[in-house]
């Protein structure tokens, strides 16, 4: 088991069920109780709302913390993190969420993939002529690899032409080296079609030339998700063109002649509308052939599975891979997609964005990155480790001469002993604060430990400058470094309650006693709390992270802040001296470490 | 380079230029199905973009409408149930240990989003697994901004009402949506194959839904708890007995009881059930499906006998690796043997047909008893549009045996609701027969009897084997209308869809309206409750709302709006 380093984690208030609920929704009976509900670190909601202090951001004009759950967002660029190419936002509306330059990812195990050049050699068709000194180029001359498990693009038989713009050629290829059509080039050849098809129209009485349905069943996710669009689209137009439905609103053009009948309708009575309209019933059909999206499902795979006996386990791709792999437009059979490594694709790059961040409540921005790809530099970033007292926290150790040996090692503790953690606050702000903590007395879960806060209300100064602190005399900086750390008789250090342990500059050490619970399951129906209200326990084996030992803890920040001038709003309902009286309050969870189990 | 919000217009409107070439009478100004034109400029920015999001048990999906395929999606695993910023699972001496995460819940419970069950399930944890996924999808695949936009959402119509007012208020409160408008699964899955009627057999997670639409109408939904993960725990059975053959194994009957131990991890188990299982074809009356019944037997014989050479030919094993077992282990396991989990859990064929409760029938049995329920003439169409979907379909050879042994049921019965031995002595008995059989057969069966053999006698003569009429007016109307074949009918056939998501993506880009569209402020103020019934609900007046995109009648906009499918309590 790893060894667990001492964290904390912070509440955003968002997550306060209270904020949430709709008035007219009725939740039941768990809103009376709400105010005296601790927060519970292991109930499995609590995953969603806790974050790490650096995740954190702070609103100056609202004085209230602010999480990814809780910021509007902005897009300030786009760009694919492998070439650093921005990408405008016009794209990817129409190319789509991935690099569509040459940067792609190995299927296998997703490292960067290179473009090589491919050996000619290896190609028995090009052996006769080996004299020519520079080969021409030729089709498949290049190669995707993978440097890190020599994954290439011949195994699934993909080459490539030439070795820029790789995207676009793998559109056009199939895996096996097939080629395909992109949705480009048969966008163009269905508006040939249609012209051919108005021009006959025209001429003839069929409507619709009868062609070579070209693909046949070869319809590709792409080509068919295509075909039936645009056969719902013209069935819609025939739908709609030559009568007025409600379906004609859509095109209110001015100009257009449907409008006009449109209106007349509304002013001529329903009789000629009806006609109309009874006609139309039915005119909107299903698809009837390949061309207009029907595809008729190949039901035997018996040659797949013959692949699988042939391949085995290590031929098929695993999930992990599976997951990675990007829709493939071009994949012919809808199911039984991506089963064997023979149906890799590279993976282009997924795109990503850099964003600005709002507050959502006075839509100040809170975090704005600069705009330029390469530079990790930040405009406005307003973290939240520099409003709210952060938390830091170590055993503390007895410096008595006999412990070491005896000591267990430092990331269990053992069950059912007090320890003693010192919890050490640091100001980051130019105030000083004072905090106020609350903890349950035991922690909420099925083994329940006790914990003491030993100081729970103390005052911190401000984060002044760290001169002041060297400058300052001697007798006034012993009196504030080392408040009441008496030593008894053995010249021992005791943590006494209502004391601090320690202060300095812009910090504050607190003892927290804790007696970390037993996770003995045979003695859990006499310890935990929900036995001695006579609720039905759980006796199932220890979970995953059940034997951490984890303090909710509630804390209060109050200070009070300059408000001339820094801000209009507060400037309004300012008081006589300047000052202004400003709290937070939140919960933490300190992760202290894991109990030794049985 | 224009300017985006210019080129937006010309990129999402891409056939708009041949419209009006396609055969629509006298002249019109081309229709453009995305793009409100009438609006002002500002609608045709970039964030009128309309989210598609399908949620299913395991996974969701995400992605504009007017694509293909979905952006991106979600999978709601353990892994993605941590804490932020906890990074275990990418420390090298990370392995997790999953008899301690997993107990206390159902084996591999976690993997989902919901249970149809919604009793003592924490619904404020489902919400925070909806928005977690959506965000984390919105924000790598997207790549969206949190301004508000339209969403469409694709739910399975079965879905309970607390669970889906879950899933919108995550939508309403988190990501501002004005507008959700809710599509049913099936329909969409019937949309993306083209057709207005579908027998759509979902082979999903939980269970198998059998849905038959009926021109663009669920008219009949039945389920079976046969579905994915029945079949993972059957796979785990196989595996389990394999690494342990002293084992005593539990019963058949109890597949999921609790007490069970497991001896792999879920994921694993999840794994080799993807890679590795598959489905044998129809062994007792195969038949090709292409053919047609008169085709001689003794060729169907050999058929098959090349087919089973070709699976028992090779008697080799695979070669599985376990990591997750108390000590790794690796299996070699003959392929016959992974026919088994799929075997037991969508045929079950060693038990008789009696013998399953209404909620575990087995697929076939399934998806026949529900044509068979179907009107005639809705039969008659959905029996020839059959549409696999779900994860299960992934099954290598599922959907073919399936299709295989409807059609044999339907052969050897016919659309006869009433079968064992009396039944059969009646028919058998000529003396009955004249009576009876003008009163019973016609109006049930679509195609002229198979399995009953009384037409050979040739006596007597009914509806069914009458040479129809020649309906002069039938004959002009089809000359009138396209040049079309009629629709096929009657004969099984499956066919193949791209999927809900994809027909829900067509949908919304083809701007139809949907009959439950949910206003926020609406949403907001009442919740589920406001909800007036599907059929209270003026659909001309949602229509009216819905086309005339951009406000034109939002000062009208009636105060009931509906859940559709899903609101009806």
């Amino acid at each position: 088991m790893a060894p667990l380093t001492p964290y904390t984690y912070f509440q955003c208030p968002c997550s306060d069920p209270s904020t949430q609920a709709r008035p007219g929704d009725a939740t039941g009976a768990d809103e009376v109780e709400d105010d005296e509900r601790t927060f519970d670190p292991r109930a499995p909601r609590s995953n969603y709302s806790l974050y790490p202090l650096e995740y954190l951001l702070f609103c100056e004009d609202c004085q209230q913390i602010r999480c990814p759950r809780c910021v509007a967002e902005e897009i300030v660029t786009f760009y694919c993190p492998c070439c650093l190419f921005e990408v405008p936002s016009s794209n990817i509306k129409s190319e789509g969420n991935r690099c569509t330059r040459s940067c792609f990812q190995c299927p296998i195990c997703v490292g960067p993939l290179s473009v090589a050049s491919h050996e000619s050699q290896s190609d028995p068709n090009l052996l006769p002529a080996p004299d020519n000194a520079a080969p021409p180029p030729h089709a498949g001359s290049f190669i995707l690899t993978c440097s890190y498990c020599h994954w290439s693009s011949t195994e699934v038989d993909i080459k490539f032409d030439k070795a820029n713009g790789i995207h676009a050629q793998l559109a056009k290829i199939r895996n096996g080296g097939a080629t395909r059509l992109t949705a480009k080039e048969r966008k163009e050849r269905r508006k040939d079609l249609l012209h051919a098809g108005s021009a006959s129209a025209a001429a003839a009485v069929a409507p619709r030339p009868e062609e070579t349905p070209v693909d046949g069943q070869d319809l590709d996710l792409e080509t068919q998700f295509s075909n039936l669009k645009f056969f719902y689209q013209s069935q819609l137009i025939d739908a709609t063109s030559g009568n007025s439905g409600l379906t004609s609103l859509s095109d209110l053009g001015f100009s257009s002649p449907t409008s006009l009948s449109r209106i007349m309708n509304i002013y001529t009575g329903g009789s000629l509308h009806d006609k109309k309209s009874k006609s139309r019933v039915g005119t909107m059909r299903e698809a009837l052939d390949s061309d207009e999206g029907l595809k008729l499902a190949d039901l035997d795979e018996s040659g797949a599975i013959e692949k699988l006996q042939e391949e085995g386990y290590d031929g098929t791709i695993s999930t992990k891979q599976r997951l990675s792999q990007p829709p493939h437009l071009g994949e012919l059979h809808l199911h039984g997609n991506s089963r064997f490594t023979s149906q890799l694709r590279p993976i282009p790059y997924l795109l990503r964005t850099k964003r600005a961040k709002r507050c959502p409540l006075c839509r100040h921005i809170i975090s704005k990155p600069e705009a330029k790809v390469a530079t990790t530099r930040f405009r406005i970033r307003l973290v939240a480790g520099n409003y709210v007292p952060s938390i830091s926290i170590r055993p503390l150790n007895m410096p008595s001469a006999s412990s070491p040996a005896l000591s267990p090692p430092q990331d269990t503790l053992q069950p059912l002993k007090p320890v003693q953690f010192l919890l050490t606050f640091k100001n980051p702000i130019f105030e000083p604060v004072k905090i106020t903590l609350a903890t349950p007395a035991r922690t909420p879960g099925r083994f329940a430990s006790k914990v003491t806060v030993l100081c729970p209300q103390f005052e911190i100064d401000a984060n002044t400058d760290v001169w002041d602190e060297a400058l300052m005399k001697d007798g006034d900086k012993d009196n504030r470094k080392r408040r009441k750390a008496s030593a008894d008789e053995n010249g021992q250090y005791q943590a006494e309650a209502g004391k601090i342990w320690e202060r300095g500059r812009n910090w504050v050490s607190i003892v927290v006693e804790v007696v970390p619970a037993s996770l003995r399951l045979d003695t859990l129906a006499i310890t935990s709390p929900a036995a001695a209200e006579g609720e039905a326990i759980d006796t199932g084996p220890i979970r995953e992270d059940e034997d951490v030992l984890e303090i909710p803890m509630f804390v209060r920040v109050e200070w009070e802040a300059d408000t001339a001038g820094d801000d209009i709003g507060s400037a309004l309902n300012k008081e006589k001296d300047g000052k202004e009286k400003r709290e937070l309050a939140y919960w933490c969870v300190l992760g202290l470490g894991r109990v030794g189990q049985p | 380079m224009s300017l985006p919000h210019r080129s937006v217009a010309n990129i999402r409107s891409p056939a708009a230029g041949g419209h009006h070439h396609s055969g629509g009478s006298g002249p019109s100004t081309p229709v453009r199905p995305l793009t409100s034109s009438f609006a002002s400029p500002s609608s045709l920015r970039a964030e009128e973009d309309l989210l598609v999001i399908e949620f299913g048990i395991r996974k969701v999906q995400v992605g504009f409408a007017g694509d293909a395929t979905p952006r991106g999606t979600e999978w709601f695993g353990p892994e993605e149930q941590r804490r932020v910023g906890d990074f275990r699972a990418w420390r090298p001496d990370y392995h997790r240990n999953w008899k301690h995460a997993a107990s206390g819940k159902p084996w591999g419970r976690d993997h989902e989003l919901w249970q149809a069950d919604v009793r003592g399930q924490d619904l404020g944890l489902v919400s925070d697994k909806i928005e977690r996924a959506l965000r984390d999808a919105f924000t790598r695949y997207l790549l969206i901004d949190s301004r508000p936009r339209k969403m469409v959402c694709v739910l399975p119509s079965g879905l309970p009402v607390p669970l889906l007012s879950t899933a919108l208020d995550g939508l309403f409160n988190r990501f501002q949506a004005p507008t959700v408008s809710l599509l049913s699964s099936s329909i969409a899955v019937a949309v993306a194959a083209g057709v207005r009627s579908a027998l759509v057999v979902d082979l999903g997670w939980t269970e198998t839904v059998v849905t038959s639409v009926y021109e663009y109408r669920e008219v009949h939904c039945s389920r079976t708890i046969r579905g994915g993960r029945m079949l993972v725990e059957q796979t785990h059975k196989l595996l389990a007995k394999q690494l342990d053959p002293t084992k005593k194994e539990p019963d058949a009957g109890d597949d999921s009881h609790k007490g069970q131990e497991y001896a792999l991890s879920f994921e694993e188990c999840d794994e080799v059930t993807n890679r590795l299982v598959w489905c044998k074809p129809c062994h007792a009356a195969p038949i090709s499906r292409d053919t047609a019944e008169g085709l001689p037997t003794v060729q169907e014989q050999d058929e098959s006998e090349s087919r089973g050479h070709a699976f028992s030919r090779k008697t080799s094993t695979a070669k599985i690796s376990l990591k997750s077992t108390s000590r790794p282990v690796t299996l070699d396991l003959p392929y016959d043997l992974l026919t088994e989990p799929c075997e037991n859990t969508f045929f079950d064929s060693r038990y008789s047909p009696s013998t399953f409760d209404d909620h575990e029938l087995p697929v076939h049995l399934l998806v026949y008893r529900s044509l068979l329920q179907l009107p005639m003439d809705v039969r008659a169409n959905c029996m020839s549009r059959i549409i696999f979907t779900g994860s299960c379909a992934n099954v290598l050879g599922l959907r073919g045996r399936i299709f295989d042994e409807v059609s044999r049921i339907v052969r050897e019965r016919g659309w006869d609701p009433v079968q064992g031995k009396a039944a059969e002595q009646t028919r058998s008995n000529p003396k009955l027969k004249r009576g009876t059989r003008q009163g019973i057969s016609s109006p049930t069966g679509v195609t002229p009897q198979p399995g009953g053999g009384q037409e050979q006698d040739g006596v007597w003569h009914d509806a069914a084997n009458t040479t129809p009429e020649i309906d002069p007016y039938e004959e002009k109307l089809k000359k009138g209308s396209n040049k079309k074949p009629p629709p096929v009918q009657g004969e099984m056939r499956a066919l193949e869809s791209l999927g809900a998501w994809s027909g829900a993506s067509l949908i919304s880009y083809l701007k139809t309206p949907a009959i439950a569209t949910i206003d926020r402020d609406h949403w907001l103020q009442h919740g589920a409750a406001g909800a007036s019934k599907a059929s209270d609900v003026d659909p001309k007046t949602q229509q009216r709302q819905s086309l005339g995109a951009g406000g034109l009648m939002r000062g009208a906009s009636a105060a009931s709006w509906t859940l559709g499918v899903w609101g009806a309590h």
